[in-house]
């Protein structure tokens, strides 16, 4: 609230409490989203178990016209933890060897949320007999 | 009678000004979107209260009339918790740094209530001192505990209102510095004499501003209570900007996994500019 003169002030304060309608509803839905977020913030620390992050990718072919061999891979985290530095590798296969192998960083992964990005190779996945993608290594943040 | 609903919306408007204003550069960095994606539930909640705390201080002794009951005081902190969570929102939405379609409670919930937090007391301040047309005049009457430390004679009150003001602009002022890296950068390449001299130098900067804005004048009546009252002064910004850089760093994980000298060191590069807020800008929000 602003700072009055003198005169105004003393008015204000014979009736303190008078607000208008506006300032009521301001108050209450600002007194609902702060106790509610604490209601669930209190709940959420109730309940935590000790967790790890817990990643898995998925992946389709998403050519473009300068990369024909692109797959569009996210990586989703399952887990109760963030992970950092998520390293992520593919590797197309052909008669048991490694033909080309390609990877993927993504700096952060939170918690129940998905991370997307792209990965190219410069050789025709569909000469290859498989294409696997796995996450490699994750950090603790 | 009560206050016209046009008075009131001018009063939101100033505050998100403030809010907006004071926290831009927050929500544009990206240490507090990381701090947002780790911080744990229970901390998120110890930074709700303490905030809560610092907007109930500075209502009390600078936000609002200093006849303000503590209900209204009270009641006008809720307002602009609720008015920062919103603007958060609005603002991370905007630039994409939540998304409701990718991204699960906690990570929306974690970002937008750390930004909040710092938005809602630039609203606070936004809503007390971006009062154009009444602050010239309202202001030098009110003679509000703040401001009455002018003429000489500060009473207990005085100094416990200088003490959270003192915190809030150290919040305020170092709080836009403080989760970002360069605190730890410049914290592990320092030598014991840099940390010295920045400690100095707060110190100095802090003698300077309390001796120039709030004693001038007074000089000359009271030689030896000024001496004191500086001293005093000094010594408590000093205090208030080590004391709220060091629960900044550690909310942000700062002094996880470091020596105690690294953390001191850290305390201390904050802690330069944490004085200039509780000591210039404690008197800019007063």
């Amino acid at each position: 609230m602003s700072k009055e003169p003198d005169n105004q002030s003393e008015q204000d304060n014979q009736q303190g409490d008078q607000k208008n309608w506006l300032e009521w509803a301001v108050f209450g839905l600002s007194l609902l989203l702060v106790l509610t977020i604490l209601v669930y913030l209190g709940y959420k620390t109730y309940t935590q178990k000790p967790a790890t992050p817990d990643l898995y990718v998925e992946y389709q072919p998403d050519p473009s016209p300068h990369s024909p061999f692109r797959y569009h891979v996210s990586v989703h985290n399952t887990g109760g933890k963030t992970a950092e530095v998520v390293q992520v590798e593919m590797v197309l296969w052909q008669g048991g060897e490694e033909m080309e192998k390609a990877e993927m960083q993504i700096d952060f992964a939170p918690q129940k949320s998905k991370r997307e990005g792209w990965v190219l190779f410069s050789k025709d996945p569909a000469l290859a007999d498989s294409v696997v993608a796995r996450v490699v290594s994750y950090k603790q943040p | 009678m009560k206050r016209p609903v046009y008075e009131s919306l001018k009063d939101y408007a100033r505050g998100i000004a403030g809010g907006l204003l004071f926290s831009f550069p927050l929500l544009y960095t990206m240490e507090m979107w990381w701090a947002g994606l780790s911080a744990t539930s229970l901390q998120l909640i110890i930074l709700i209260l303490i905030t809560y705390l610092l907007l109930l201080g500075y209502n009390r002794f600078a936000g609002m009339r200093p006849d303000a009951t503590w209900g209204e005081v009270a009641i006008d902190s809720v307002e602009e918790m609720g008015i920062g969570l919103v603007i958060s929102f609005g603002v991370l939405l905007m630039i994409r740094r939540i998304d409701p379609a990718a991204m699960g409670l906690t990570e929306l919930l974690g970002k937008t209530i750390i930004e909040a937090m710092a938005v809602s007391i630039g609203v606070s301040i936004g809503k007390s001192q971006l009062d154009s047309e009444e602050s010239g005049g309202g202001k030098q009457p009110d003679g509000g505990p703040g401001s009455s430390s002018d003429n000489g004679k500060p009473d207990k009150t005085d100094k416990l209102g200088m003490a959270v003001l003192a915190i809030c602009g150290a919040v305020v002022v170092g709080g836009n510095v403080a989760p970002t890296e360069e605190i730890l950068v410049i914290s592990l390449e320092a030598k014991p004499i840099h940390v010295l001299m920045m400690a100095v130098v707060s110190l100095l900067l802090s003698i300077v501003i309390v001796y120039f804005s709030d004693f001038r004048g007074a000089t000359e009546k009271f030689p030896k209570d000024v001496l004191y009252h500086i001293t005093f002064d000094t010594c408590v910004c000093y205090l208030m900007a080590l004391g709220t850089s060091a629960f900044i760093l550690w909310f942000f994980g700062r002094f996880e996994d470091v020596s105690f000298w690294v953390a001191f060191a850290q305390c201390i590069v904050l802690g330069v500019i944490a004085t200039l807020g509780a000591s210039a800008g404690r008197l800019l929000i007063k």
